[in-house]
């Protein structure tokens, strides 16, 4: 019989008056991988920090090996072999490898030294053991993403826990990489370890767990085993069935968006139907701060009415490549044509797209300042702002308490909303967006990949996606280019299998592993 | 050998000015370290000379003013850390008042206990006490070696912060709380304690560095003696590069610079005194722009933590 290693039992949580984890049970096995699954703001992280000892339970308590627990802290956790990879790296990037590892694994021995070499020896034994090869003396700035995540994970292994907690550790990851990941992961339960796993797609957590928990609203709705659920109920599971009260249908029916006064479909008449040039980039290079090439020769010609995907592992390139294309970087050489506004969804809403302190209204007016028809001379039409603001409050279905309710108040997903709701009731000709549903649920996800479409295909605008995610470019995008090093390389539409963009996105990497 | 002469006379100059320099840029270093920049330095430095003076008097000797001016430092400092630390108040507001507030206060204490009859204070003085062999070799010898018992703790000082720093548990958790405060406390540091802790230990020093102003040098305590040492300090922790060895060579290029001026004035030369005391903030400035070395302040520094308190 299977082993309950840990548990959780009616665990309540308040943040304030939310109730992000209302009687919430757990119950994890040795040997098993544990999936969680739910939409943003479920409960998922919070549930995982509590197994890791950095949020304690209002009510509730953990079990771990059949006795009571009280975790005080991180370090408590760990000693009762619980190691939790957070969602966010928490990697100091002023650091080398070496002493983010070491800052994971203090109190070996006395404090006046460092045991950098122990921690190198160790270290190295767990990677040739499990494939988690990592530069020791680099620092953490020079790495990418899956680096950095492989570190993140050598961190937790090396403590030797008992139970492995991951929060969304495929979400930068390419294809090749999360296969590598998961072969990882089975092993460890194999040893009769245990794997708690949270991840938003889907298909991710069906590949590779053998028992899933849905949380809905803080409350846990279902523990099943793999064999027995497949996405239909899952997504029952995680969206509930009163799904119309809650957020938006996946396809809100409605009109494309027109700016105020104005329709859509004279605007798609007044633009031409026929395909026509938006952008045109020939042989752009950039330089990187760091003084190689972040773009190197980069040509692109994105025509009205399409969207264009470029699909890459981070940090290929692809913030220059962001920048350039909305006229805000500096190119070395190389020729380029961009119309004068272009829509921006940025993959940091929280730096690029919103001010946190600002309500609706003045987000909204970030953006449309310029605009004669929001002006009189040098003063705004707050009026007039506040209206539009509210017009795509509604239309965007941006959960808040009103216009003027501050950014920062609002979910993830609907500072999402309101990013996208603002940038495409411009109308922009042309439209970046860079990473747009990182982070975001299901049903967010679904809405914005659905506008990102219409606003090519009905307002015969060019769309420019660039993501780390290669469903959403497969989803989403009319053609497909690979971004790896700073070059961009069209995917010929006879080889644009998962599979095959997947090698491209690695390049030579595949052997480098 | 009137060349000599002088320049026996610049080094000691040298050492002279830049000790009180590096010790307050020492401690600097370790507060900015854990994110915090201490701009009410300038006030553990003036209660440090105002401790050490009392101390001195009180206890009768110089040690005891040392004490004394180092308690005054360390007090200032947790005033200042428990707005910026603490509370999480803006560093550069809260660390100038501080300053301000610390050289009021100073002056009012001294004009109570000593009244304003204009007659100088005498303090009892450090001695120098030279090292043998050591302060016999020519030229440098003296200058360096030949020196208070203050300035010899600050050459033990810097190599022993350096170990400190790159080479501890402790270490590693203090440049993990000024880089990264949110991942540090993901992996189980106390950001505010370690943060609260580094700028006491930062005013500390500066009290040393301010007791040591007025029983080393000056032989008295006069309002505003600090003239603006903290501010300079901050400086010297940029030029030093957040390296405690590197901050010493650089308090003691502060203090060779100011010297020069002297000396200038003394030949008579041509060139405006000025000059030389404003060449250092030109390299501190170069330094900052990344063309001297390569300059990076702690990522989190000024920065309060939590970051939504």
């Amino acid at each position: 019989m299977t082993e309950v290693l840990a548990r959780l039992d009616g665990i309540t949580r308040h943040f304030g008056h939310v109730k992000a984890l209302d009687s919430a049970n757990l119950e994890i096995h040795s040997g098993e991988i544990h999936g969680i699954l739910g939409e943003n703001g479920a409960g998922k992280t919070t549930l995982l920090s509590i197994l890791g000892g950095i949020i304690h339970p209002d009510v509730g308590f953990l079990e771990v090996g059949g006795s009571r627990v009280r975790l005080q802290s991180a370090r408590a956790a760990w000693k009762m072999g619980i190691g939790l990879v957070h969602q966010h790296f928490t990697l100091v990037p002023g650091l080398s490898v070496l002493e983010n590892l070491a800052l994971g694994r203090r109190h070996t021995g006395h404090r006046w030294t460092l045991h950098l070499k122990e921690i190198r020896k160790e270290a190295s034994q767990l990677g040739k053991l499990t494939g988690l090869t990592v530069p020791f003396e680099a620092s953490i700035e020079e790495l990418g993403v899956g680096d950095r995540q492989r570190i993140e994970i050598l961190k937790a292994l090396l403590r030797n826990p008992q139970l492995l907690v991951l929060d969304e550790p495929t979400a930068a990851l390419a294809p090749a990489e999360i296969d590598q990941l998961f072969r990882l992961l089975r092993t460890l339960a194999e040893e009769g370890r245990a794997v708690v796993l949270v991840a938003h797609k889907l298909d991710e957590i069906l590949s590779i767990a053998d028992r899933v928990t849905v949380l809905r609203q803080g409350r846990t709705v279902m523990t099943a085993v793999r064999a027995d659920v497949d996405t239909a109920i899952l997504t029952d599971a995680m969206v509930g069935s009163s799904s119309s009260e809650g957020e938006a249908p996946i396809t809100p029916a409605r009109n494309a968006l027109p700016a105020l006064g104005q329709s859509s479909d004279g605007l798609a008449q007044n633009r031409e139907s026929g395909n026509r040039s938006v952008a045109r980039l020939k042989g752009i290079d950039v330089y990187s701060p760091q003084g190689g090439l972040a773009l190197q020769d980069v040509g692109l010609e994105v025509m009205s009415g399409e969207v264009i995907g470029v699909a890459g592992v981070e940090g290929n390139g692809q913030r220059e490549l962001a920048l350039v294309l909305s006229g805000r970087q500096q190119v070395a050489s190389g020729k380029l044509e961009i119309p004068e506004h272009v829509g921006f969804i940025p993959q940091d809403r929280n730096r690029e797209g919103l001010a946190a302190d600002f309500d609706l209204t003045e987000n909204v007016a970030l953006a449309l300042h310029r605009d004669p028809q929001f002006r009189s001379g040098p003063l705004l039409r707050w009026k007039l702002i506040g209206l539009h603001a509210a017009e795509i409050r509604s239309r965007f279905k941006v959960k808040s308490s009103g216009v003027r309710a501050l950014a920062r108040e609002l979910s993830g997903g609907n500072q999402q909303r309101l990013v996208v709701g603002r940038e495409l009731s411009r109308l922009p000709e042309l439209l970046i967006a860079e990473n747009p549903t990182r982070g975001l649920d299901f049903t967010a996800t679904a809405f914005v990949r659905g506008e990102l479409k219409k606003l090519a295909h009905d307002t015969a605008a060019g769309v420019v996606l660039i993501s780390t995610d290669l469903d959403e470019i497969l989803e989403v995008a009319d053609r497909v280019f690979v971004i790896l090093r700073g070059k961009l390389t069209p995917v010929p539409s006879t080889h644009d299998s998962r599979e095959a963009i997947g090698a491209m996105m690695l390049g030579s990497r595949l052997e480098v592993h | 050998m009137p060349e000599v002469i002088a320049v026996v006379a610049f080094l000691e100059a040298s050492v002279r000015l830049g000790i009180p320099l590096a010790l307050a840029a020492m401690g600097e270093t370790i507060t900015e370290r854990s994110g915090v920049i201490n701009i009410g330095l300038e006030g553990s430095l003036i209660a440090g000379a105002l401790g050490g003076a009392l101390g001195a008097l009180a206890i009768g000797g110089a040690g005891g003013g040392i004490l004394v001016g180092a308690l005054g430092g360390a007090l200032v400092a947790m005033i200042f850390a428990g707005f910026a630390v603490g509370l999480g108040t803006d560093q550069i507001i809260t660390g100038t008042a501080v300053t301000l507030g610390g050289l009021g206060f100073t002056g009012a204490i001294y004009q109570a206990r000593f009244g304003t009859t204009g007659t100088a204070l005498t303090l009892p003085t450090l001695p120098s006490v030279p090292i043998p062999l050591l302060s016999d070799i020519p030229i440098i010898g003296s200058a360096l070696f030949n020196q208070p018992p203050t300035t010899y703790f600050t050459y033990v000082l810097a190599p022993v912060l350096w170990y400190f720093v790159y080479r501890t548990e402790w270490g590693l958790e203090l440049r993990a709380v000024g880089e990264e405060p949110d991942a540090a406390a993901a992996a189980g540091v106390r950001v505010k304690q370690t943060r609260f802790w580094a700028t006491v230990f930062g005013g500390t020093l500066a009290g040393i560095a301010g007791a040591h102003l007025a029983l080393a040098h000056a032989g008295t305590f006069t309002e505003n003696m600090s003239a603006g040492r903290g501010f300079i300090a901050i400086a010297v922790v940029v030029l030093g590069r957040w390296n405690p060895l590197l901050v010493l060579l650089a308090a003691l290029f502060f203090g060779s610079a100011s010297a020069l001026q002297f000396q200038a004035q003394t030949f008579g030369l041509a060139v405006p005194y000025q000059l030389f005391l404003a060449f250092p903030y030109l390299l501190t400035l170069l330094a900052l722009a990344g063309w001297v070395g390569k300059s990076r302040a702690p990522a989190s520094l000024a920065l309060p933590w939590p970051k939504d308190s």
